[in-house]
């Protein structure tokens, strides 16, 4: 899910000299939500697909993915490749991390996972490179790019799952499905019970609610809408995303919309050590009242970047820095 | 009683870079005003390298090429352009035009930068677009006009500049007979009528041969011969020149060459 | 006349510009509201700076190259510019300024390039070279791109393709002030060198026979009109369509003589531009469209008509 190659703009504006600058496609870093907007498939999909998975009397088990195909291992599988970084951190932390035989590049934590193989970036899955791992299951991130790869596993007779995951809500479905798949039933629902759990806690009733706003890029100034999973962490933290209307997970918004909408705290997902960004002196922020005053929360973009097993811990982070800040 | 000497080339000898062979080799040629000058000889004769360097595009290696008794180079781009005007073999108009407007770009040389068209400017242009018979054009668009027409309208451009000697590379390339006939008459009768000097280069050997004054046939880079047309279009010379045999026969005073069929 | 609608036009356009917005600003707020001062007003200048420039940069290079469908973008200049964004932001350089600067840097570079590539042999700026070596270049730098930021870890890098397309969103006063002290001198050369220009149209040989000095004339024009396309795209990135589409507007109203031309391509071509904005700002508010698709959206219609009263002749 964190991964997301995304689509140039229509306006693919061939023949200017860059020529290929602009087809280029945009990169969405999972600590770089920018991306998502640029989707023309982030979003709007949201899989209502019922799944199931039935084992039968055989031993085997049957599961529907989100995209709707039905997946069938004879066995708990064994032999995994996981093509998204929260992929990766769900299998360990419901116990299957041992059999994790591949992953991406961006597949970093835990700590253990590092020791996996990588098979290359996920964006665009390097079907060789996956298939020298001799795995039983390959489980993929939903987008346009995956789907080719699906069909190309297939013919080589290697099962894939298909998942997305962008909201808070996946995170439990998600845990308990990989749980049935790899025969940690148990462990796959206990964490998913304790991450419901987590997000079922209501969140602080500070009056006012203090207001948010998510600048992921300045130039043009992009935001996080209310069709992301970023936009429930900051309700759950008891904060209101000013940019909560928008329905897309992020959008690209004039600057004096933000200016307008007048957000208390700015919110930064960053790499590095916290500190204001470059943009925050330029002139033009000047008018965003939390910019001039330098209302700046920075979030570790490793934590937030997508959903995952430490997402509670993320809810909980968000809401100290809320307290400190009023 | 000889006119202004406005061109003057003297055993100029000219080779292009990384060329075996020079394209000139001690050619003279003299054009005075009130004389029409035809340049004729086979292709790759080196009509069009002369001038070329009789102009001041090229330095030649040897002898001397003047303009109005200052060397060709000397010249700079605008200077030149005041005193000569040349109608190149080929233009290639990219943007539809009128007439008027083409015939105007011939006054750049003696406008400023930045200054406006004046009133002399105007009244030069209807003068040139009057003596080349164009007048009733002046307000068509350039791709509109016929063949012919359109040459006229590009030496009135060039007689806008109000020069003293008038270039033209093949005019009459790809016009019919009485386009041919028309223009050569309009660049005779300003030679005779305003005393302007003419260099027309040219394949129509018999066409220079009624208008022009004198003759300059080159062959191979050198001149094979000069003088007026009786004395250059002889049998002997034409025929080697030309390299194909020829007849040789008087019209109107004027030598005629008609080139013969091979026997079958 | 023409000229009065012309300008007519573009203030009505700069007017709607500063009143029209996403955020709603009551009018008789307008004078005192720091949104239409620090962001609506330097916006709007930015776009008639930029939508000007690309259009006189567009006419000149037109008649230079001796092709209708030149752009100021086919120079390599884009290309050069990405690369230079994305190696400022690989190289973490510091300040508010480094990315534009950067890419300024990256489009004078890629110009240079193109430049010598046109000199080769004694070739003397052959129209083919420069429009052959901008597009070669230009593919070069973008294939550099793409490598440094398919290899490179930093997620920022993904996004300087974002800020290439950014549009008007970085104009400030400053940005405005900057551009004002830049733009007066190649925008003086290429009004300069107008006549010139109306010659060159017939061809160099002739032009050079009615006494121009094709040479040097070719020359400015060309680094006049790159500086000026090497601004816009520092400033605002690249919106397409404008270079190539105003100077054919222009034309058609104006004719081919350059001393009209040129300041009507300036004029109408800031106006496109801000109309343009205007409308990315305001269509899907409180989002924003890229600039570039709308002046895509509208010039191409535009265009079309244009192309059916040439053959309509």
């Amino acid at each position: 899910m964190a991964l997301q190659r995304t689509k140039a703009l229509p306006l693919a504006h061939l023949r200017s000299a860059g020529g290929g600058i602009c087809c280029m496609r945009r990169w969405a870093h999972r600590t770089h939500l920018a991306g998502w907007l640029l989707a023309l498939a982030a979003g709007a999909c949201r899989s209502s697909a019922d799944r199931r998975s039935t084992p039968d009397g055989s031993g085997a088990l049957s599961v529907v993915d989100d995209a709707g195909r039905a997946v069938v291992l004879a066995a708990p599988a064994r032999r995994i490749v996981s093509l998204a970084p929260s992929i990766t951190e769900l299998l360990f932390a419901i116990g299957a991390g041992d059999r994790v035989v591949g992953r991406t590049t961006w597949c970093k934590y835990p700590p253990a996972a590092t020791a996996v193989p990588s098979v290359g970036d996920g964006l665009d899955p390097n079907v060789e490179a996956i298939a020298a791992q001799r795995p039983d299951l390959v489980v993929l991130y939903r987008s346009a790019l995956t789907e080719s790869a699906t069909g190309r596993l297939a013919a080589l007779g290697i099962p894939t799952l298909v998942l997305r995951h962008d909201r808070l809500l996946d995170v439990g479905r998600t845990a308990r499905l990989l749980g049935r798949l790899t025969g940690q039933s148990s462990a796959g629902d206990s964490l998913a019970r304790l991450i419901d759990s987590t997000l079922a806690v209501p969140p602080p009733a500070t009056i006012p609610r203090p207001r948010l706003a998510f600048v992921v890029w300045d130039n043009p100034p992009m935001t996080i809408g209310g069709g992301s999973f970023l936009d429930e962490l900051v309700g759950l933290a008891g904060g209101e995303n000013v940019f909560h209307d928008i329905r897309s997970a992020s959008a690209t918004v004039s600057l004096e919309t933000i200016a307008v909408r007048d957000p208390d705290w700015i919110l930064i997902l960053t790499d590095s050590a916290p500190g204001p960004p470059a943009w925050s002196t330029r002139a033009e922020w000047r008018v965003v009242r939390a910019a001039r005053a330098r209302h700046f929360l920075y979030l570790p973009a490793e934590l937030f970047g997508q959903p995952s097993p430490r997402t509670p811990e993320a809810v909980a982070t968000l809401r100290r820095l809320l307290e400190a800040a009023r | 009683m000889d006119g202004v000497l406005i061109l003057d080339v003297t055993d100029v000898t000219f080779r292009y870079p990384k060329a075996s062979r020079d394209a000139l080799r001690g050619v003279s040629c003299a054009v005075r005003s009130g004389e029409l000058v035809a340049v004729l000889g086979p292709n790759g004769s080196g009509k069009t390298t002369l001038v070329r360097v009789a102009l001041g595009a090229s330095p030649p290696h040897a002898g001397t090429a003047r303009i109005l008794g200052r060397p060709a180079h000397t010249w700079s781009r605008r200077e030149l352009a005041r005193v000569v005007g040349v109608v190149t073999q080929h233009e290639d108009n990219l943007f539809p035009q009128r007439v008027r407007e083409t015939v105007l770009l011939g006054r750049y040389a003696r406008l400023s930068s930045w200054g406006a068209e004046r009133v002399e400017d105007h009244a030069a242009v209807t003068r040139a677009l009057e003596r080349c018979d164009v007048d009733a054009l002046a307000d068509r668009w350039l791709w509109t006009l016929s063949g012919g027409e359109y040459q006229r309208v590009r030496i009135a451009r060039a007689l806008a500049q109000e020069p003293r000697l008038l270039v033209l590379d093949e005019p009459t390339a790809s016009l019919d007979v009485r386009h041919e006939m028309e223009l050569f008459e309009l660049v005779r009768a300003l030679v005779e009528r305003e005393g302007l000097a003419a260099v027309v280069v040219t394949h129509d050997v018999n066409l220079a041969a009624r208008f022009a004054d004198r003759i300059v046939l080159l062959s191979d880079g050198v001149v094979a011969a000069a003088g007026s047309p009786e004395e250059v279009l002889r049998h002997d010379v034409a025929a080697s020149v030309f390299d194909w045999p020829l007849a040789v026969s008087s019209f109107d005073g004027r030598p005629q060459i008609t080139p013969l069929r091979r026997p079958s | 006349m023409k000229w009065l609608a012309l300008v007519g036009g573009l203030v009505a356009v700069l007017l709607a510009a500063v009143v029209l917005g996403p955020a709603a600003v009551p009018l008789r707020e307008l004078t005192h509201s720091p949104i239409v001062w620090q962001l609506r007003v330097p916006r709007a200048l930015l776009g008639l700076l930029v939508g000007g420039s690309l259009g006189v940069a567009g006419a000149s290079l037109q008649s230079l190259v001796r092709n209708p469908l030149a752009d100021p973008f086919l120079l390599g200049l884009s290309g050069g510019a990405g690369l230079g964004a994305v190696t400022a932001i690989a190289l973490h350089l510091p300040g508010s300024w480094a990315l534009p600067l950067a890419a300024f840097v990256g489009a004078l570079g890629a110009l240079g390039l193109v430049f010598r590539l046109g000199l080769v042999g004694g070739a003397e700026l052959d129209p083919r070279i420069l429009l052959l070596g901008g597009v070669a270049v230009g593919a070069f730098c973008a294939a550099v791109t793409t490598a440094i930021v398919s290899l490179a870890e930093a997620s920022e890098l993904r996004n300087a393709f974002l800020w290439l397309w950014g549009g008007l969103s970085g104009a400030s006063w400053d940005t405005v002030r900057v551009l004002l002290v830049y733009l007066p001198l190649p925008l003086l050369v290429l009004f300069g060198a107008a006549r010139p220009l109306d010659l060159l149209v017939l061809g160099e040989e002739q032009a050079r026979h009615l006494g121009a000095d094709v040479a040097v004339v070719k020359r400015r024009v060309y680094l006049a009109a790159s500086f000026l396309t090497a601004a816009a795209v520092a400033t605002a990135g690249v919106v397409g369509f404008v270079g190539l589409i105003v100077p054919h507007l222009a034309r058609s109203l104006w004719g081919g003589r350059h001393r009209s031309l040129l300041p009507a391509s300036f004029l109408a071509g800031g106006a496109l531009l801000v109309a343009a904005d205007t409308l990315a700002r305001v269509a899907v508010a409180p989002r924003e469209l890229p600039v570039g698709v709308v002046t895509a959206l509208v010039g191409v219609p535009l265009f079309v008509l244009l192309l059916r009263r040439w053959t309509a002749y």
